[in-house]
Order: structure tokens, then sequence, then C-alpha cells
């Protein structure tokens, strides 16, 4: 095998042939220490890098720890092994992973693998057999790796030479596993909150990009958190053209200008569906790490709801103070005439006549009222039946000739008008109150009932020549207590109930309310509903 | 899955075998190993190794990716084109024995990950143990498997059973053995080598890993085959021109 210069031995020194024989075998055996010293250094080299290699793979303090036990016992030829961390805020060691066989003599670990305290943990492993302590870090928090060989065995040194020189490598990485480990428990708690919260949660960076948007955000948006990732908070928001607040007002670029938090704020922004949504805001800074510049939080809550019920509140407010006074004044006033002055019974009879007037319009607001607390109740209840329109508009003729005013209205319906499929009294009450109103703003002008089919409804209007709605309040007027600015200013008396409860019954039956310019261009106004049509297929089951 | 077809097939029929949906092809294998191999011979094995790995290194490193760091393929690559390069720069008349050793110099040195080491451990041991012999009988090769399969197990502690390189390598060594003991032709011996070796990589997939980084995989590193036994099964298959 080894390659030895072939001199020829000088055959006339016999003792010089042995020595150098002698230095021959001295060498080679010199060599083949050299050899097995590098062998083991390379094996012992190889199992570090293994081992450092497996350290910087990652993994759960507990993965992680099986793995490393895994490693040593091979390289220390051990039969078990087991690894101790220190608990948070605590002295207490807890066992982390453990590997191989239990040890014998000592007796298996304490209840859960828990220590109280280092000493503990060391005096356990000290009565085991031939088993072996390693601190892989002294504190903070402090790691204990306990080894031991089999019964009638022995550790290798080579191997637990390894496990020394890699021991801070070790204590570093199980520490830092742990430490991800809260991490990914943190963040998934923080996350969980986020997500399930129903107030929207939106996140933006330095330069107001949106950088996280939760899921109740998602719903009340109408948007996917992929599509605003990147846009400005204004673009998705919709603050401006939902009338929050101007893009160059935004308090998200306040806070984070201005380092101060917002603690409510109201605002706007474009709901799903494009509608106005109206929000309660706070909002703060969004703590940055390290260099990179702060963003901002807004946490803001749906208060359309309450703001609708502060409006009718107001409204309510308004109009009973109003519509209510003025009649009881009157009566009062009447009254008080009645009691305490000397009139003929021509006035007398005037007089009651007035006071009956009054309370006439009183008993009208009263029921409106209470007609409005039953709308407002979802659902509203209908008993439909099949009928026509020429036969509803029949019924309103009929009312309008006893109260004497039938004088006004043009019925322009086409000659067949296929069936309804309604609340005969609630439609009744919609197109009473349509032409009704139509008369009060326009007393002397003729009111048009109209229809056409829009399958599967019919479309009806009502068009009068009064002085009309303006545009901008055309929304507005259909909610309770609204009246337009120039109603207002007419001086009519009204309470800015009727259309509203108009809406609520034709959206009760499914149709649409809406008001629109008259086709001819004349001034007034056409208020056009729609009804279902009878559809023969559809009517059992439903309401 | 359809693989793209090389020219002598390889590709399909190797990824097919380990899936255990391969049909033997009717054609015999290439003539390339006579009875003895001299230094030439050697050296056009070495290279078919480098033509193999750039082949399939896609494939080893998407078995490293379950198990491992997912380098596999990418690191034997740069480690054979590594020894290639060296081997067109070493004299003609170096012998078997010496090529090999360097070759295994060249691997520790040039190949990240744990395989490099391996890998070339098992060329030194291979190398050490052709010595200074000019050609490489059946008995010598044998021996040069065994001492591979023998080093390799050392340096990295590892048995057959623990879903590594070794499941390879260990079975074919010994069927090599086995079969030049009994009078068989290296050529033979080749061809049950592989067999044995393409079984023994197979036998990884349902195995649970015992070293290297599929360790903290634990239980989950069931139902994958092992990158480096399929990388020695390339390179067994390489060597013998198969």
């Amino acid at each position: 095998m080894d390659r030895i210069p072939a001199t020829p031995p000088p055959a006339d020194r016999p003792e010089a042939v042995d020595q150098l024989r002698q230095r021959i075998r001295w060498l080679e055996e010199e060599r083949r220490q050299a050899f097995e010293e590098a062998q083991r250094e390379a094996d012992a080299l190889f199992a570090q890098y293994q081992l450092s290699q497996l350290l910087a793979s990652g993994g759960s303090v507990g993965e992680l720890g099986t793995a490393v036990l895994l490693e040593l016992l091979r390289l220390a030829r051990a039969a078990g092994a087991a690894l101790y961390l220190q608990r948070e805020g605590d002295t207490d060691l807890v066992r982390i992973a453990e590997a191989g066989n239990p040890p014998s003599g000592a007796g298996p670990d304490p209840a859960a693998g828990r220590f109280d305290g280092i000493e503990a943990a060391r005096s356990w492993i000290a009565g085991i057999p031939g088993g072996r302590v390693i601190a892989l870090s002294e504190s903070d928090p402090t790691t204990l790796l306990a080894i031991w060989p089999a019964a009638d065995g022995e550790l290798d040194d080579d191997g637990l030479r390894v496990a020394l020189l890699a021991r801070h490598e070790l204590g570093v990485a199980l520490t830092g596993a742990r430490l991800r480990e809260a991490l990914v428990q943190e963040r998934h708690e923080l996350g969980a909150i986020v997500d399930g919260a129903t107030d929207l949660i939106l996140q933006v960076d330095a330069d107001d990009r949106v950088v996280r948007l939760n899921p109740a955000g998602e719903r009340q948006l109408g948007v996917a958190v992929a599509e605003t990732m990147g846009r400005t908070c204004g673009d998705v928001l919709g603050c401006e053209a939902a009338g929050g607040h101007r893009v160059t007002d935004c308090p998200l670029a306040e806070v984070r200008i201005s380092g101060v938090p917002i603690a409510y704020r109201e605002t706007a922004v474009r709901g799903a569906g494009g509608s106005t949504v109206r929000m309660a805001g706070s909002y703060a800074v969004t703590p940055s790490a390290g260099a990179a510049a702060a963003g901002a939080t807004a946490i803001l809550r749906d208060i359309s709801a309450a703001k609708a019920l502060e409006d009718l509140r107001e409204g309510f407010v308004a109009t009973v103070s109003h519509e209510l006074r003025t009649p009881l004044a009157l009566i009062r006033g009447y009254a008080e005439s009645l009691l305490y002055l000397d009139l003929d019974p021509g006035q007398q009879r005037q007089y009651v006549e007035r006071i009956d007037d009054a309370t006439g319009r009183l008993a009208a607001l009263v029921d409106q009222i209470l007609d409005i607390t039953h709308l407002q109740a979802d659902p509203l209840i209908l008993e439909r039946t099949v009928t026509t329109l020429p036969s509803l508009v029949a019924r309103l003729q009929g009312e309008l000739d006893a109260a004497g005013s039938n004088d006004q209205l043009v019925v322009d319906l086409p000659v067949e008008l296929p069936d309804l499929y309604v609340d005969v009294g609630r439609v009744g009450q919609v197109l009473s109150n349509l032409v009704g109103n139509a008369r009060k703003y326009a007393p002397d002008a003729p009111v048009v009932i109209g229809a056409s089919i829009d399958r599967p409804w019919l479309a009806i209007s009502v068009d009068d020549e009064g002085i009309g709605i303006p545009e901008a309040e055309r929304g507005l007027v259909l909610e309770p207590f609204h009246r337009a600015w120039n109603v207002r200013e007419s001086r009519i008396p009204g309470t800015g109930l009727g259309l509203f409860i108009c809406r609520r019954l034709v959206e009760a039956h499914g149709g649409r309310l809406e008001i629109l310019d008259r086709p001819d261009g004349r001034p007034g106004t056409r208020v056009r509903f729609t009804l279902p049509l009878a559809d023969r297929s559809k009517m059992d089951g439903d309401d | 899955m359809k693989r793209r077809q090389g020219g002598d097939g390889a590709p399909s029929s190797v990824a097919a075998r380990l899936r255990g949906t391969y049909t033997r092809p009717t054609v015999s294998a290439p003539a390339t190993v006579t009875d003895v191999l001299d230094a030439a011979a050697v050296r056009a094995a070495l290279g078919r190794c480098r033509v193999v790995v750039e082949r399939h290194a896609a494939w080893l490193t998407r078995l490293d990716a379950v198990l491992g760091d997912g380098d596999h393929g990418d690191n034997l690559v740069i480690g054979f084109r590594a020894v290639d390069d060296m081997l067109r720069a070493m004299p003609d008349e170096t012998l078997p024995g010496d090529l090999l050793r360097a070759v295994g110099h060249r691997l520790v040195a040039a190949v990240g990950g744990a395989s490099g080491p391996l890998y070339g451990t098992a060329f030194l041991e291979a190398g050490a143990r052709a010595d200074d012999a000019v050609t490489l009988d059946g008995a010598t090769m044998a021996s040069m498997l065994t001492a591979a399969a023998d080093g390799l197990a050392r340096r990295g502690r590892s048995a057959v059973g623990d879903k590594t390189i070794l499941d390879t390598l260990a079975p074919a060594a010994l069927a090599f053995s086995e079969a030049i003991a009994a009078g068989a032709s290296p050529q033979t011996a080749i061809g049950r080598a592989i067999r044995a070796g393409a079984r023994g990589a197979r036998s990884t997939r349902p195995m649970v890993a015992r070293r290297g980084l599929a360790l903290r995989l634990g239980e989950r590193s069931a139902g994958h085959l092992d990158p480096g036994a399929v990388s020695c099964l390339l390179l067994l298959r390489a060597l013998g021109g198969r």
C-alpha cells in the first residue's frame, strides 16, 4: 500500500538495515496516526457543520430542540438527552424537547419535565450515571442540555466536544425559536382582534397608501383587500366624494404629521354600492420599527343608523313644535272667543268649523306619526290581492267626489292594463297622498295620473303643475320630516312625512318611488313609482 | 406530468422508475464498461456525471425543497462543473486513483451543503482504494465501492434506513461485490448494482428521516423521496454508463 522509496538495502551493514526498517515502521505509524487525526477532525468539522445547518433551519422550539437532540445523540453515542429552557419571567426550567431513552439510575425527570430552578435540574442530572449537563446559556434565559449514555456505556468525547463548541449557537437558536414562536402567537392574537372587529380598520403608510384593511372594512366598502393595497386612502374610502372631508383635510395625514391622535371625528365614506356611509373615526399614528417613516391607523364606526335616528328625532321635534302648536293655538283662540265673546250664531258656527278644521289637521298629523312608527318596523305586513290600477283610481275618485274636490284630477291611463298584486289599502294611501300633495301645492292646476308597463312592473306617474322640488332636495324629501326649502318658505303647512310614507309603502311592495321633472318640460313635479304586476306563477307563497 | 424527453430517454425513465410507473426498455444498455477501466474510461465516467446532474438539477432541487433547503440540484451542478473543469486541466497520464481523489477534494471544496463533504468522502475513499493501479478490475471496483459506502457512513454518522445517500450506495456496493464474488463480469455487476441502488432510492420514500435537515420535519418527512438517495442513483447510473 504505502509507497516507500525502494532503495536497495546496504547488505553489508545489517544493523543499519534494522535501523532503517525500524524507522520505516515508525514513520508509517506516525503517518497512520496523522491520517486518523485528520479523519477525526474532518468528521468533527462536518458534524459541526451539519449541526449549524440544522440550527439555521428555523422551526418551532420543539421541532428544533428534538432535531438537535437526535443529532447530538448520534454524535455523542448517547442513549438519551433532553433540553430544558427557563420559562419567561420565572426561574423554573421546563423541558422543551427529549429524545432517546429515559436515563437509568436517576429515574425520570419530575412531572411535565419541570424543575424549580437551575440547581434542581443540575442535581437531578448529577444523579444519572455517566450523565453530563451542558449549559447552553447561563442566564436570560437559562438553557440546559442533559445527555446520558446507555446503562453500560459512556459518552463519546469527540461528539461531546462538538456539542460544547456549538453550545452558544444552540442557546441562541433555541432562544430565537422561542421568540419567534411568541411573536407568531402575538401576531395571531392581534390579527384575530383586527379581523374580528366590526369597525372598519385601515392602516396607511407614510405616503397615505393603504397597507391594511380588515374584513369589516372590506364588507363596508365593498372592496377586496387585494385591490386596495397601494392605493391612497382617499381613493379607497372616497371621503371627498361622499362629502366626508376634502383630501387635503385627511385626518390620517394630520395625525401622521402632528403625532397627536384624534379621539373622535365624524366623516363620511363611500360605502358598498356607492352609498354614503357616515362614520365616527378615531385616528392614531402607527408606530414604525427602525428608520421607516410612521404611518397612521383609522378605526371607523358606521354611525349612519345612529345619525339617521338623530335626524329623525330632530325633524320630529321641529315638526311637532311647529305643526302641533299652530293648530293648537288656533283651536285655543277660537275656543276662547267662543267662551268669552258674545258672538252671533253665524260667527259661532264659523269658529266651530275652524276648530274642526284644525283638529282635522292635528288628527292627520297624529295619524302620520303613528304611521311612520309602523313603517319603521320591518317588515311591513301587506295584505295583497289581485286588482287593477283603474279600480284603484276609481276608488280615489270616489273619495275625492265625497270631499267635493274631484274637479282637477285627469286620469290618462292606457286602455288595457294588466292586473296588479298589491295591498289595496296601502296603494290607495299612496295615491291619495300623492294626489293630495299635488293639489296642495297647485290648487287650481290639473293633476294627471298616467301609467306605463315596464314588466314585471307597472310604472305609475302623478304629475302636477306646482312649484316643483329643487333637484338637490329630491332625495331628501323622501326622508322623514324633510321639507324642501321652497316649500318651507311657501308657508304651506305640512309635516314632511307624506312622501316618506309613500316611498316606504312602495318599497314594501318591492317597487321604487322617485321624483322627476315633468316630461313635457313645464314647471311642476312628476312622482313616478312602480308596483308589481300580478304573476300567477309566483303568487303562491308570496307574502 | 410529462417530462421533457432527453435523447436517450433517461430523464423520464429515472423519474418513472422512482414513481413505480416504469416499464423496462427493450433496448439493452450500451456496453461502455469493459472488464477493466483505464484512466480514460474513468474520465469519461466522471464527465457523464456532470451531464446527468445538469439534466436532473431541477428535479433534485424540487425534492430537496420538501425535505431540506432546496439547493441539492444546484449544489451538485456547481460541484460537477468544477470537477469537469478540473479534470480537463489534469494531465492525461494521471492514474485513476489520483483522478478520483482529486474529484473528492474538489467536491468537498466546491459544493455547498452537506452533499459536498459526503460525496467528496466517497470519491476520496474510492480513490484511496484504487491506489496506484493503472487499470481497475472488478475486484478493485468492488472494494472501491465498498470503501466509498463505508466512508460516507462514517462521515455522515448514518446507517441504511436513515433516509440518506447511503440507502442507495450501500445496497449498490453490496450487490456489485456479490456479483463479482460470484464470478460475474463488471458489466453484469454494474447492472445489478444499479438495480439494487434504485430499489434503495425508492425505499427512502416511506422512511422517517434520521439524518440531515429533514430531521426537523420528524414524521412529516415520510412520503417523500430523499434527494440524496436519488442523486446517488443518478451518479451511479452515470458512472456505470447506463
